[in-house]
């Protein structure tokens, strides 16, 4: 045996954990710099970041390798969903039906807007335009969170914004639910195919949804109301249910904004202490963001710069036509209600998921949505986020800076 | 021309100020709503005011100027219905009680208002630390000289107001021990305390005016006593109560400090002297930390006496000008039912031990408060 066998060959093996730290490193430092040196977002920082890091930037991350770490992404996308879910206070919705008419109106009128601009001007066939409508009604989820839990943001611009967030996505994963049968019908589905899939999808994801909030109530009616045991719990079984999504090839996505939305307003006894997944989500949505940021594609950005600012600007008339109409009477102000229709911008990770959903299932249509669905979210995966921070800090719902010494 | 003037005002006519938390429906932390609940309420009709407090999370309401129990009951039960409609509607919670149970001091925002923002600057952590709530409760006076008189008699009477208004077990997710935690965070203000021992409204203007002169205040809105004259409205204010749970018993203590303002005004009874300076600092303490189960001293014959023995014998002087005022079942059932009905701070500590979950606490006080219409 040679005498330096102890030593490790060249080059070195490099092992998944270090990527994963190199990551997380990347993250935070990205954070940091964009929040301290350009007052930007950290969440801008991350995805910056990662498109350093990616295939687009210094190649360290690969394609291999992100693929590798994706099951980051799902855990990720998994905690927020059910995070978004809970936002969704049907009482609320019932006492104040203004919200629920805001919401509609604002759904309703971005992806009239985006239909018409990509049909009218790009001359984009029908199909692909209402699914491409449809994608464009939903916000960000983790943008909008992650912002307001840096910002300390509270306030009515803050609250509604979560709520509308919460709403237009599960609208949005509704509507491409519901343009199945039609996408069956155009790659020649057969009828049991056409009508028996969306509503596997629907129902099964919903079912599962209903099953994972009735088990969680039970165990925490008996686990009682200790906050910390009643986080590890939540964890736990949020990501058995997206495991479970994932084997029983239901939508994450519907099934755990349902999870969430059934467990808030299931809780008959108020059971549940507001979950708060702390330093441990918050790590997923570093990790979250700069996986986003290493997988975009700048290149679609720039084919198709004309649409994806075409795209955003109709949606952005859209939401601010929508919310606007239902200002008056609300208790709200004007300046207040355009601060809200700006902070509902960020489209991101939501939008990346339902192209790769869509894709999955029909891979020649899923490739061609992506290329009008793709430029506008990497104009606002950097841009977004820019936006919300602003409108709530404009809104003067943002917790004001501590004084220098004063680390919060 | 004088430096103070004192604007007299009809005697025994009374209004209140209820100081009210504003807290989210998700996890009941207090939260920043105060802007956004006023802009709402000012397009609702209401009589009385509804304004800004030093933080975010916090509103004052107050009645308009009234005679008598009943029609403070009414307003204050309307304040609240628009209040709580408001409320709702952008789902928020408003509750009584003199604290929140489990707020972190320094969470809390600066309400954006000129006299708000010198506060906090002058008084850096006490500003946020003053995140509590209190019910002020405003007597009518004559004149100047009726209001230094009654300020001095109605102090005998503070730890009653503090024992039957408190509501502020809870601090900083502590159960403090206290009954009413809230004035130990009052006493930490250097303008906090009592008035002089002053007798006339002339002797009280020249000490205003000595203060103002050494630069300390700048007007009377700088004193923090436990009961000050306050010449503006040309009333005497109670400032020691907790806000209660429910307007109902906000109304019923006013009923009681109008009852004793009515006693000692025609009755003038023995004025208890020095004496009642070397108990009362004791007494107040005692009230604030054990609620109705606190033992006073008498300060003209040294007894000392258990708080229910001490309200009791209180009802039996006032009795007749509650009957007088039309007051007399509701102070009745305040004073002589204090011990079984036990205070707010005792339904906070039983619905705790129920829940074992603060936030739960705060979710009842708000059902206690926007809904405990009856």
């Amino acid at each position: 045996m040679p005498e330096l066998a102890f030593l490790p060959g060249l080059p070195v093996a490099s092992s998944q954990i270090v990527w994963f730290g190199v990551l997380l490193l990347a993250g935070v430092l990205g954070g940091e710099i964009a929040k301290q040196a350009f007052f930007l977002p950290r969440i801008t920082g991350y995805a910056l970041a990662g498109l350093a890091l990616g295939p687009e930037g210094f190649g360290l991350l690969d394609k291999a390798l992100l693929r590798d770490l994706r099951v980051f992404t799902d855990i990720s996308i998994g905690l927020i969903l059910f995070e978004l879910g809970h936002r969704i206070d049907l009482a609320w919705l019932k006492r104040s039906s203004r919200l629920a008419l805001t919401s509609a109106a604002e759904c309703a009128a971005s992806a009239a807007l985006i239909y018409w601009t990509l049909n009218h001007f790009f001359a984009v066939p029908p199909l692909y335009a209402v699914a491409a409508a449809a994608i464009g009604v939903a916000s960000s989820p983790a943008a909008v969170i992650r912002i307001t839990a840096d910002l300390g943001a509270e306030g009515q611009v803050t609250e509604r914004t979560l709520l509308l967030v919460a709403l237009n996505c599960s609208i949005a994963v509704l509507a491409l639910m519901a343009l199945v049968p039609w996408l069956h019908l155009e790659y020649q589905g057969g009828w049991r195919t056409i009508l028996l899939h969306p509503l596997y999808l629907l129902g099964g994801s919903f079912l599962l949804g209903l099953v994972a909030s009735a088990i969680t109530l039970q165990l925490i009616e008996w686990l009682g109301k200790h906050r910390d045991a009643q986080v590890l719990l939540l964890i736990a079984l949020v990501l058995v249910t997206v495991g479970a999504a994932i084997a029983l090839k239901l939508s994450v996505l519907l099934a755990l904004l349902a999870y969430g939305a059934l467990m808030r307003n299931l809780d008959r006894n108020h059971s549940v202490v507001a979950p708060d997944f702390g330093l441990t989500g918050q790590m997923f949505f570093l990790i979250l963001f700069v996986l986003a940021g290493a997988s975009l594609d700048l290149s679609a950005a720039g084919a198709g710069i004309a649409i994806g600012l075409a795209f955003i600007a109709a949606r952005l008339a859209g939401k601010t036509a929508g919310v606007m109409a239902f200002i008056p009477g609300s208790g709200l102000k004007m300046r207040q209600g355009l601060l809200l229709a700006a902070a509902l911008t960020p489209m991101s990770g939501l939008a990346v998921i339902l192209l790769q959903d869509t894709e999955s299932l029909f891979p020649e249509f899923g490739r061609a949505l992506a290329s009008i669905v793709l430029p506008p979210v990497v104009l606002l995966e950097i841009a977004g986020p820019i936006v919300t921070q602003l409108a709530l800090k404009w809104a003067g719902e943002a917790r004001p800076e501590a004084p220098e010494g004063t680390n919060r | 021309m004088s430096e103070l003037p004192f604007k007299p005002s009809q005697p025994l006519t009374m209004g209140v100020e209820l100081e009210l938390q504003i807290v989210n429906t998700r996890d009941w932390n207090l939260t920043r709503g105060a802007s956004d609940l006023l802009g709402a309420v000012a397009k609702a009709k209401h009589t009385g005011e509804v304004k800004p407090e030093i933080t975010e999370s916090m509103i004052e309401l107050s009645s308009s100027v009234q005679t008598g129990h009943a029609g403070l009951l009414a307003e204050l039960r309307a304040l609240r219905d628009t209040i709580s409609a408001a409320a709702s509607r952008l789902n928020l919670g408003v509750a009584g009680g003199g604290a929140h149970p489990f707020q972190l001091w320094n969470d809390r925002r600066i309400y954006d208002t000129e006299r708000f923002n010198h506060l906090a600057g002058v008084y850096g952590y006490l500003a946020k630390q003053f995140t509590v709530f209190g019910q002020h409760i405003h007597v009518g006076c004559a004149d100047g000289d009726e209001a230094v008189y009654l300020t001095r008699m109605l102090s005998r009477y503070v730890p009653h107001f503090i024992a039957l208004s408190a509501s502020s077990p809870f601090q900083q997710g502590e159960d403090t021990l206290f009954d009413s935690s809230r004035l130990s965070v009052v006493n930490a203000f250097p303008l906090s305390g009592r008035m002089p021992p002053v007798d006339s409204w002339q002797a009280f203007e020249a000490y205003f005016s000595r203060m103002r002169g050494f630069g300390i205040v700048s007007s009377m809105k700088d004193f923090y006593w436990d009961i000050r004259p306050k010449p503006e409205y040309g009333t005497v204010e109670i400032r020691v109560c907790d806000t209660p749970l429910s307007v109902e018993r906000a109304a019923t203590l006013a009923a009681y400090a109008q009852s004793l303002a009515r006693w000692l005004r025609l009755e003038r009874p023995q004025p208890s002297g020095d004496s009642l300076d070397l108990v009362y600092s004791h007494n107040r303490f005692q009230a604030c930390r054990y609620g109705l189960d606190a033992r006073l001293i008498d300060p003209l014959d040294g007894a000392s006496v258990p708080m229910p023995k001490d309200l009791a014998e209180t009802f039996g002087r006032i009795e007749a000008h509650a009957a007088a005022l039309d007051c007399r079942p509701v102070v009745q059932a305040l004073l002589m039912g204090a011990q079984e009905q036990g205070n707010d701070s005792r339904r906070l500590r039983t619905r705790f031990k129920e829940a074992q979950s603060f936030p739960d606490v705060v979710r009842w006080q708000c059902g206690q408060w926007m809904q405990a219409a009856h």
